[in-house]
Parts: structure tokens; C-alpha cells; sequence
């Protein structure tokens, strides 16, 4: 069984008496200290499967566990990091870090200091630490948020669409640094994002999702084209990259054709 | 000078202020001096300047303003200390919600002056049923607002405290409540000024002491300029009280400002 193993997790809600399936069984094993990313049309059931990942939404069938453990509701074993509201507006950038640290018993105060430290130092805050987050830029916010989560110490990272609203250079750069950070702590990471180059570059694994509802259209070991320990900003003009970029986006305009498609076939 | 949603320079908008006061001041004392309408309707600014010097001297009026002030705040926080940790608990946990609400909105909807007759006969002429006027006025709008405020606080912030390891009862401490409290400043400033109006009724209707008191008893003997210094005192020791709490506001909650 893998690290994080997803066993035939499905989702339907219930919104106004109407059954919705948002996600189809998915199964899937993730490795640690591997970046799995997301990808598939909107509103197809990425974030509805991060979030019962997170516990933060029950499934309507299957398992998900954790280590072996049968995960429930949500809990500091998976940290999560959201595309807005991320930082907490009445503590500073220290203040919100030390929120991440706040309910950890295995660490005395001496620790906590110290771990603040390192990971201000870690996602590039210093000088900013006395700071109110809404007096930084978003991007620095969403470092603030990736900082605050992992000062909890989570085994797995789940970041839905996190760098979404930021500019393109920003995002580059968090690109970069999320890259950095995993190399350092190692942590098992859910990535979901809307582009597809950001998609490959931050991957260990890219899974692509059909239509609402998600199921594995495509699930492809992007380490294994493109290694890791050298990933930065220049490989999106390899060759490998291009290809691989294609190859995601021909998937996705397929799956976009056949969902419209079927859409046509429902209405008539 | 007419820039868009945008602001202005403070000393312009204190000289703006005190210009508009000016304006309804100097428009009152047209209207009193042109012999339009009598004095005893409408007094000049100074006569009401006069007679609330008047008040002070002749009638001890400071006893009754602070007697006034004493029940608005006394009823005021016994409002709100049991308002806040019941609409936090209203707010996050469903079931106590939908328990409660349904009173809740009943009795919001009762007309306080309606109740007036029947908190007397329940608590007598004494001080306990003035203070009940107040409370049956401000505590159950407060509850709601606070309701309102606790429920707005973005699921984000809840769901990222989950998953930082905080019980229920950490985050509703250190989440919600400090999320929360902004608004709720904002909305416990809206519901002081809703008690004075209740409290004006109580000590109209049964009070040998307080503003409301004297502002009835001077009626009687058509003391128009001092009925009006009366209200003129509701009326500043109001915007003193709201000043501080935008002070109060602005000093808690600088981390708002951009
Ligand atoms: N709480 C809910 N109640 C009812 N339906 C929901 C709920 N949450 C999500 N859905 C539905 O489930 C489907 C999948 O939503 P989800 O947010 O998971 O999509 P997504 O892949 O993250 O989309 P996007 O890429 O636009 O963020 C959508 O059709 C959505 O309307
Ligand atoms: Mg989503």
C-alpha cells in the first residue's frame, strides 16, 4: 500500500434535493515526499477530492488512509493551503507562524522560536516578521500561509490553487522556492493548479482529471522525464517539457471536446 | 476635493464637519430670531446654551447624567457578556442556533415601549426595571448581530485551524473570536446608541432621576430651552461615547488599515 492511499474515494453531493457526483471512485497510491499535481477542467472535482484528502469533506465512498491509519475529519497530520483567506489578518507574519506551531505538545518553547526562525529563513520573510499579512503582497501572504502550515509539522501538504491569483513572476518565483522546500523537508505534497506548466514543473507525478465526475484520465511520472534535483524555471524551454506539455494539453482539450459533447447528447 | 471613494486629508474633513454643524446651528438661529415661531416652540441656540448652564447649577443635572449613563452601561454589558459567548455558540454550533432563533426573532420583534407596562409589573418602579427595558431592547438584536458577525468569519480560516491541530474550542478562541471581533466592536458601538433610546423611554415612563426624568418634568412647565439642552446632552454624550469607540476601533484593529 502506498504512503497516502486513495481507494476507490467517491463524492456526491446533495444540493437542493439533486444528487451531484463530483467525483467518480479515484484510486490512487502516492509515494512520500513526492508532489503529486492536479490537473482537469473546472468545477470537475479536484478541490472536492483534495478536500476530503485535507478531512475536510466526507466521502460518499472508499477510503483514504494515511500510513496505513484510516484518516477521518481533519486533523495536523495534512496541512492545507488555500488560495485566499490564506493568512490570518490579525497576526503578523510571526503572529501567523507561530499559529503553526501553537498546538504542537512535542516541542518546547525553545523549539518553536528556533523553527520560526528557520522557516522565515526558509520562505524568505525576513524583515518582515513584525508585519501585518494585509500590508505584504499576495505573494509574500501565500508564503506566509505555506510557513504557518508547515510549522505544524503535517505529513502531507495539500495547496489548491495557491499561487492562483498571483502575477506571473511571483508565481515563478514560489514555483521555485515550493521546489526548494521540498527538496528540504521532503514533505508529500497535493498540488492542484489550472496551469499546466506549473503543473509539470513542481511535479514528481501529474494526474489528470476528466470532467465532473473526476476520474484518472492520465497519470504520468514526470520525474522519471525530467529529474527533479535539477528542476528550475529554464526547463520549460527542454524539449521534454514541451512535449510533455503538449501531450497534458491535447488530453485536456480531448476530454473538454467529449465532456461538450455528452453535455449536447444529455440536452437533446 | 471631490475625489472618488477615496479619503481626504483629516484636517479638511474635521473643518467639513464643524462647517455642517455650523450651518444647521446658524439655519436654527434664522429660524428663532425672525419671529416666525415663538419662543416657547423654538428658543434660540444661546437661550439653550443659557438654560443648560442652568441645568447644572439649579438642578444638580449632573447626578442625573451620571445616573443615566450608570444604567446605559450597566445594561449594556450585562448585554453583552452573556450576548457574545451565546451568539459564538449560537454561530458554531448549529443545534444551539436553531434552538434559539426562532425566540430569538420573536422577541426581537416585540415592540420594547409594549413591554414597558408589563417589566414594571414584574420588576416594580426600582431600578431593575429600568435596566429590564434596556436589556429586552439591545440584548436580542445584539445576540443577532453577534450571530451574523461570528457566522461570516471565512470558512478558510476555521478549516486552516483544523488542520493546524486546534480543538473546536481553540479555534472558536483563537480563530473566530479575534476573526470576529472587528465587526462585533462595530456592532456593540451601533447597539450603545439603541440603549439610550430605550432608556429614555424607561426614565420617562417611570423614573424619579436620570436625562429622560428631567427632559418630562420641565415639560410640564413648558422649560422649552432646557428640554432642548436636555436632548442637546443625549446628543454629545452620544457622539463622545461613539468617538471612543472608533478610537478604540481604530487603536485594537490597526492591522485593517492597508
Ligand atoms: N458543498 C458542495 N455542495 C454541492 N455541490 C458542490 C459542493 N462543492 C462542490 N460541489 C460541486 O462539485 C463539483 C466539483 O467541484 P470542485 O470545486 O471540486 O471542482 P474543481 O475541480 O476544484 O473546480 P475548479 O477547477 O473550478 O476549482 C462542482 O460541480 C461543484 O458545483
Ligand atoms: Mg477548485
Amino acid at each position: 500500500m502506498a504512503y497516502l492511499d486513495l481507494a476507490r474515494v467517491s463524492k456526491t453531493f446533495l444540493s437542493e434535493g439533486r444528487a451531484v457526483e463530483a467525483v467518480t471512485p479515484v484510486t490512487l497510491g502516492i509515494e512520500a515526499g513526492q508532489i503529486v499535481t492536479f490537473v482537469g477542467p473546472s468545477g470537475c472535482g479536484k478541490t472536492t477530492l483534495m478536500r476530503m484528502v485535507g478531512g475536510l469533506e466526507t466521502p460518499s465512498g472508499g477510503e483514504i488512509r494515511l500510513a496505513g491509519d484510516l484518516l477521518g475529519g481533519p486533523d495536523r497530520r495534512r496541512g492545507m493551503v488555500f488560495q485566499s483567506y490564506a493568512a490570518f489578518p490579525w497576526k503578523t507574519v510571526a503572529g501567523n507562524i507561530a499559529m503553526g506551531f501553537r498546538y504542537r505538545r512535542d516541542l518546547g518553547g525553545a523549539e518553536k522560536a528556533e523553527g520560526a526562525r528557520r522557516l522565515i529563513d526558509l520562505v524568505g520573510l525576513r524583515g518582515f516578521e513584525d508585519s501585518y499579512t494585509n500590508r505584504i503582497s499576495g505573494g509574500m501572504r501565500q508564503r506566509v500561509a505555506i510557513a504557518r502550515t508547515l510549522a505544524a509539522n503535517p505529513d502531507v501538504l495539500l495547496m489548491d490553487e495557491p499561487f492562483g491569483a498571483l502575477d506571473a513572476l511571483t508565481r515563478e518565483h514560489l514555483q521555485s522556492q515550493l521546489l526548494r522546500i521540498n527538496r528540504t523537508e521532503e514533505k508529500t505534497t497535493i498540488f492542484v493548479t489550472h496551469d499546466v506548466e506549473e503543473a509539470i514543473l513542481v511535479a514528481h507525478r501529474l494526474v489528470v482529471f476528466s470532467a465532473r465526475p473526476a476520474r484518472v484520465l492520465d497519470d504520468i511520472d514526470v520525474a522519471a522525464i525530467l529529474p527533479v534535483a535539477d528542476r528550475d524555471q529554464s526547463i520549460r524551454d527542454a524539449p521534454d517539457f514541451l512535449a510533455l506539455r503538449r501531450q497534458v494539453q491535447a488530453v485536456l482539450r480531448a476530454e473538454q471536446r467529449r465532456a461538450e459533447r455528452q453535455e449536447g447528447d444529455n440536452a437533446a | 476635493m471631490w475625489v472618488f471613494r477615496k479619503p481626504i486629508p483629516r484636517q479638511t474633513e474635521i473643518l467639513l464637519g464643524l462647517a455642517g454643524l455650523l450651518t444647521f446651528l446658524g439655519a436654527w438661529q434664522l429660524v428663532a430670531v425672525s419671529g416666525w415661531v415663538r419662543p416657547q416652540f423654538l428658543p434660540t441656540p444661546a437661550a439653550v446654551v443659557e438654560a443648560f448652564g442652568r441645568l447644572f447649577t439649579e438642578q444638580d443635572f449632573a447626578i442625573d447624567i451620571g445616573i443615566s449613563v450608570g444604567r446605559v452601561w450597566f445594561a449594556f454589558l450585562l448585554s453583552v457578556l452573556v450576548a457574545v459567548p451565546l451568539g459564538l455558540a449560537m454561530a458554531c454550533f448549529r443545534a444551539v442556533g436553531a434552538f434559539l432563533e426562532p425566540f430569538v426573532d420573536f422577541v426581537r420583534y416585540l415592540p420594547v415601549p409594549a413591554l414597558v407596562p408589563l417589566l414594571i409589573i414584574w420588576f416594580g418602579v426600582g431600578e431593575a426595571s429600568k435596566i429590564a427595558v434596556l436589556v429586552m431592547g439591545t440584548f436580542f438584536q445584539l445576540l443577532l448581530l453577534i450571530v451574523d458577525d461570528t457566522k461570516r468569519v471565512p470558512a478558510e480560516y476555521v478549516e486552516s485551524g483544523f488542520t493546524l491541530g486546534a480543538s473546536k474550542w481553540q479555534i472558536i478562541r483563537d480563530i473566530i473570536f479575534p476573526a470576529a471581533l472587528p465587526s462585533m466592536v462595530n456592532n456593540l458601538r451601533i447597539t450603545l446608541g439603541w440603549c439610550w433610546t430605550y432608556l429614555i423611554i424607561a426614565e420617562i415612563v417611570a423614573a424619579s432621576s436620570g436625562i429622560g426624568h428631567v427632559i418630562w418634568s420641565l415639560r410640564r412647565f413648558v422649560k422649552t430651552p432646557e428640554v432642548m439642552a436636555g436632548i442637546v446632552a443625549i446628543g454629545i454624550i452620544g457622539l463622545l461615547t461613539d468617538q471612543a469607540f472608533r478610537l478604540l476601533h481604530r487603536r485594537a484593529f490597526r492591522y485593517l488599515e492597508r
